[in-house]
């Protein structure tokens, strides 16, 4: 499974596009303030243009050059400008040398463009009646002034809403990533079939706990229809046991009562064997539902492993010599685990009769009880047919057969018995290739302590 | 005549109990009530009790666990439907004898109980069991046959010991492989049946008559006279 990724979260995403459009609308408010203040100031300005162009126009015409001299001397920030200016263009007073050539000659305050004036700057040109031709300019450089302010927060207040909204995304990431991550590792004992596992969920009733909340209702649900398959199973076994034991009942008894001379004898024998076979096949399911349902550790003791191994070898060493197969038993150093010796023996007990009964004859199994770090472990070793992957995992199923098992007698419910007995100790049941034959190993350590 | 109490509350089971044990020659008497069959078991008069664990009134526990206290030794077989090992457990340590889940075969039923009956009979101190010209010495570990000594393994020699024990008596394949190693699983496959082989191969050689007898459908006898 793969690990969130901060930048992939929800909260994150959320806080980035926030923030572009916090940014967005601070660059529109700037730039609003800076349209208006233009509008405004331009008036304000183009107001002192044509106020001065008045009131340099009632001056007379011969007093004018000495009143503009004056006023200049007065214009300490250097804000006004002024020209006058002859009928053809000859320059006569002012501060402005040549009369600017984008300025009609009409009284009408346009903005000043050229070299020496601030953007924003302000001048009109307008006839006087002499002729001549009065200049008036203004350049307050307040715009310029702020644009510079505006251009200025704009850079430093983008800035903030970047690295703000980032760190406030990552941080506000953080508690959904935490639980999520917490969701993921609740969900890994779901993946390895532990049904009755469920998700965290906090109190917060947030989105997480909504979908938690969603997947635990799943969940429920598929634990019921899980335990209802399960239990149509038992319940089929069960109540199909009574009759059948009935039946089997009358049958022996038309079998004693049968003379030995006669015909129907064999089939008698065969009718019973089926019906124990069918016995055989309802117990074995009833017993892995009995095993499931165990309290774990109810049963638990100190077992010598080792002694276990020699029962086994006892009981289904002579078995495996009758089928022509040679069996061993190794077993390493003593070792004495908590288990259910029972349950324990009956795995062993599937195992080795399995092994036997696929093993063709002049085979060999192996029992051997090895003792790694973690603990002891159990290994049927056969050189038989084998298992392929493909059906590794399936054969702990319940009624599954290995195609090459099709005819051998049994229930097929061996190795579920096996595997409901490991889930109880929690130890780990897995098949292997002993190329050529199979390999059972049961790790006989809580699968728990490996993690 | 032998004197069983049948305590069973469900009435095709009773039946099933009370006519294959008739046949067996028993005389039964049936009670299905938990109360009753509490009085009727602390009386003393019966050989021995087929007992179920779940009952109206008093539970099968219970009795077996009175009937202890008030010093009544015949053998009882409890007979429930619950499977759980656990429930076993608490069955024998209650003070049940032997302890058979339903549904089970009527004849293992009988044949549990007649191995329990064998079993309660007061016997003079055996060191030697002897069935015909089979002789077994529980004390030097010896087995002979007409004067010969066989050569029995342990498990063999657990094997024939509870036949002989038991001679005469239709033994069960579960309730050989309970009684000589002791687990109440079902072994499946023809496991025991192999140990009985081999031990057959060495108690009845060529020209011997045959001791060890096959019950076809239901497992093995000693010396049966049928």
């Amino acid at each position: 499974m793969r690990r969130p990724e901060i930048w992939r979260t929800t909260t994150f995403r959320l806080a980035l596009v926030y923030g572009a459009v916090f940014a967005a609308g601070v660059v529109a408010l700037l730039g609003l303030i800076y349209a208006s203040a233009a509008v405004f100031l331009t008036h304000q300005m183009d107001e002192i243009v044509i106020g001065q162009a008045r009131a340099l126009q009632s001056v007379p015409a011969a007093a004018l050059p000495e009143q503009m001299r004056q006023v200049e001397t007065q214009d300490v920030r250097n804000v006004n400008f002024y020209g006058l200016f002859s009928r053809d263009g000859a320059w006569i007073a002012g501060n402005v040398r040549r009369l600017p050539a984008d300025v009609p000659v009409n009284g009408v305050p346009r903005e000043l463009r050229g070299p020496g004036f601030q953007p924003g700057a302000r001048a009109l040109a307008e006839r006087l009646p002499s002729g001549d031709i009065l200049f008036v300019g203004f350049d307050a450089k307040t715009l310029s002034g702020l644009r510079t302010i505006i251009l200025a927060s704009l850079i430093w207040s983008g800035a903030l809403i970047i690295i703000l909204g980032l760190s406030l995304g990552a941080a506000l990431s953080l508690g959904p990533l935490r639980r999520i991550r917490a969701v993921q590792a609740a969900s890994l004992p779901i993946l390895d079939g532990d049904v009755s596992a469920r998700l965290p969920t906090s109190n917060r009733r947030d989105e997480i706990d909504m979908l938690a909340g969603i997947a635990n209702n799943m969940m429920d649900e598929v634990e019921r229809l899980l335990w209802a398959v399960k239990s149509v199973g038992d319940n089929v076994a069960h109540d199909l046991r009574t009759p059948l034991t009935r039946l089997r009942a009358l049958l022996y008894r038309v079998r004693q009562e049968a003379g030995e001379g006669d015909t129907h004898l064999v089939m008698l024998d065969q009718a019973l064997g089926e019906t124990d076979a069918l016995l055989g096949r309802f117990k074995a399911i009833q017993r892995i539902s009995e095993i499931d349902r165990r309290e774990r550790r109810a049963g638990f003791a100190d077992v010598r492993l080792q002694a276990l191994v020699e029962e086994i070898s006892d009981l289904y060493g002579p078995l495996a010599e009758d089928h022509g197969l040679t069996f061993s038993a190794e077993t390493e150093a003593p070792c004495v685990i908590r288990a259910d010796r029972e349950l324990l023996f009956e795995a062993l007990s599937n195992l080795v009769g399995n092994a036997v009964k696929f093993t063709p004859t002049g085979g060999a199994i192996r029992l051997k009880l090895v003792r790694l770090n973690e603990g002891p472990r159990l290994e049927i070793i056969d050189n038989g047919p084998g298992v392929p992957e493909s059906e590794r995992d399936a054969v702990l199923q319940r009624f599954y057969r290995g195609q090459n098992g099709r005819e051998a007698p049994g229930s097929g419910l061996g190795l579920s018995i096996v595997a409901a007995v490991a889930r109880l100790h929690d130890f780990r049941l897995a098949l292997d290739d002993a190329s050529p034959g199979l390999r059972v190993v049961l790790d006989c350590w809580p699968v728990a302590m490996s993690y | 005549m032998t004197r069983i109490l049948a305590i069973e509350d469900d009435e095709t089971t009773a039946r099933e109990i009370v006519s294959e044990l008739s046949r067996h020659g028993f005389s039964v008497e049936w009670v299905a009530d938990g109360r009753q069959g509490l009085v009727r078991a602390v009386s003393g008069e019966f050989d021995a009790v087929t007992l179920d664990r779940m009952l109206p009134g008093v539970d099968g526990l219970t009795i077996v666990s009175v009937m202890r206290n008030a010093g009544i030794e015949a053998p009882v077989l409890m007979i429930s439907a619950l499977t759980e090992v656990d429930e076993r457990v608490r069955g024998l340590r209650a003070g049940g004898d032997d302890y058979m889940t339903k549904p089970f075969a009527s004849e293992e039923m009988a044949a549990r109980l007649e191995v329990l009956l064998r079993r309660a009979r007061p016997q003079a101190r055996q060191t030697v069991l002897r069935v015909k010209d089979l002789e077994l010495d529980l004390v030097t570990r010896e087995v002979r046959r007409g004067g010969r000594e066989l050569g029995l393994l342990p498990t063999e020699f657990k094997l024939l010991e509870f036949l002989m024990r038991n001679s005469g008596q239709v033994l069960t394949r579960t309730m050989i492989f309970e009684a000589i190693w002791g687990y109440h699983f079902d072994p499946g496959t023809n496991l025991i049946d192999v140990h009985l082989g081999r031990l057959r191969r060495k108690v009845d050689q060529p020209g011997l008559a045959p001791l060890i007898k096959t019950i076809r459908g239901s497992g093995y006898a000693l010396n049966a006279t049928s």
